[in-house]
């Protein structure tokens, strides 16, 4: 690992939904460049830890650093900095009113200040790369939900992200769409873009990451590089998590 | 005197009370349009204070009935040395009601959006101002244009509150009145007139509405 600045970093993060403490004492820097995969049980808080990356949640206590720097609490510099982290959801929310194409230049125009015509330039590349290039006047609901994804995917895309977020992008999908969605997102791996990503998809995890974090209870509980992780688990709870979902 | 002499003799102070119903209609309803985006901007707002002032407005005016708060405007306001012309009074409580009842409308669009748009816009780094801008207040219009058109005949209607205080000229209920005060013995014919006209604009506003919300109903 590189000795640069982490592009992300957690320090003692904490977090309580009322008596829940849903996140523990996290510590966690990612890399740029890297691929680091969030897995554990439903409500382990693996999703909130990668919404906090944004604050899209707020934390209690710890700090939120991006690029060395700490994480804005509010107002024009908390915008700013969102705009430099891409953010890809479960259920894609693509602007419903907006065509696909508007879709992805509305940041580029409203925060990056570009150009109309350099946005719609450069967002028909993006769609062109992820496949839905042909389906730019359309409105999302007109798309399927593996399209709607790779849209919001090019829609984060646009805006030069120095890293991108996943909270469990494939989880609405209908199965033969899920490998679409994947496809796109190995192909940004391979780009060498930093990526954190709440997941289910073993495969994906176990080919694309270069590190596998395991959280359970709000903690995370063990980490290592794929082949250590599927492999040779170390801790009990992340062997009962791997049997269970290989349906032992 | 059947409907042919009631038309000859009064059909200008028809055609003017049409004209007076359908101004104010446009006036109020333009004004409360205005007022209900604001209130419910404050409604939805990050800034606490702002949420109750707005939600209180809505809660007032929306439990208040019309004619009460016609009363209120025109005859408690003078107390506290705001004396306003009479149609301003009309207007004031239209616009008053109506903009309660938008901003009700607002909300209900608003509530269909969902908080993931509203997320994802900002996390491309919207801010709280232009999310509202380019996600949640286009979307709100758009899904409000038939609670809209429905409001916007309300508002018409409302406007025969104008009956309660001297106009001049006098709008479509109001005028009502002066008639069978100046011809006796017309039973209600004069009424149906207005009732008519009412009507046939109701209707037509429908027309509209449903036309408009063809073309720019959001797809989900």
């Amino acid at each position: 690992m590189s000795t640069q600045t982490p592009v992300i970093e957690l320090r003692h993060v904490d977090k309580h939904y009322g008596d829940l403490h849903v996140l523990r004492d996290i510590n966690l820097s990612v890399h740029k460049g890297e691929v680091l995969v969030l897995i554990g049980p439903s409500g382990s808080g693996k999703s909130t830890l990668c919404r906090t990356i944004n604050r899209l949640e707020t934390i209690d206590s710890g700090e939120i650093l991006i690029e060395g720097e700490p994480l804005p609490q509010e107002g024009k510099a908390l915008a700013q900095m969102r705009a430099e982290i891409g953010m890809v959801f479960q259920s894609f929310n693509l602007f419903a009113h907006k065509t696909i194409l508007q879709n992805v230049t509305l940041g580029p125009i409203e925060v990056l200040g570009m150009s109309k015509a350099e946005a719609e330039a450069r967002a028909m590349e993006l769609l062109r790369r992820v496949g839905v290039d042909a389906q730019a006047a359309k409105v999302p609901a007109q798309l399927s939900g593996g399209q709607q994804q790779r849209v919001a995917i090019a829609r984060s895309l646009a805006m030069q992200p120095k890293a991108m977020l996943f909270d469990e992008p494939t989880s609405a999908l209908d199965p033969e769409m899920i490998n679409e969605v994947l496809e796109v997102m190995v192909e940004l791996a391979r780009e060498g873009m930093t990526m954190v990503v709440v997941t289910h998809e073993m495969n994906f995890a176990r080919r694309v990451s270069n590190r596998v974090v395991f959280m359970a209870d709000g903690q995370i509980v063990e980490e290592g590089t794929p082949t250590e992780f599927f492999d040779h688990p170390k801790t009990a709870r992340a062997k009962d998590f791997l049997d269970s979902i290989r349906g032992h | 005197m059947g409907i042919a002499e009631i038309l000859q003799k009064y059909g200008q102070n028809y055609a003017m009370a049409i004209f007076e119903t359908l101004s104010m209609t446009l006036l109020c309803f333009v004004i409360a349009m205005g007022i209900s985006i604001v209130v419910t901007v404050m409604r939805v707002s990050p800034i606490k204070p702002l949420r109750l002032v707005g939600d209180l407005y809505v809660q007032i005016f929306r439990n208040i009935p019309g004619v009460a708060l016609l009363v209120l405007v025109a005859y408690a306001l003078p107390n506290i040395r705001i004396v306003l012309p009479w149609k301003t009074c009309v207007e004031v409580t239209v616009v008053l009601l109506a903009s309660a009842f938008g901003s009700e409308n607002f909300m209900t669009g608003i509530n269909a959006i969902g908080v993931g748009q509203i997320e994802a816009a900002r996390s491309i780094g919207l801010t709280f101002t232009k999310t509202m801008q380019k996600i949640v207040i286009p979307q709100a219009l758009r899904s409000a244009v038939l609670p809209m058109t429905n409001l916007l005949i309300a508002t018409m209607l409302t406007t025969a509150l104008g009956s309660q205080v001297p106009l001049n000229p006098q709008e479509l209920t109001g005028l009502v009145s002066y008639i069978t005060t100046d011809s006796t013995g017309l039973g209600i014919l004069p009424f149906m007139i207005s009732a008519v006209c009412y009507a046939g604009f109701s209707f037509l506003l429908g027309l509209l509405g449903n036309h408009i919300d063809k073309k720019v109903r959001v797809l989900r």
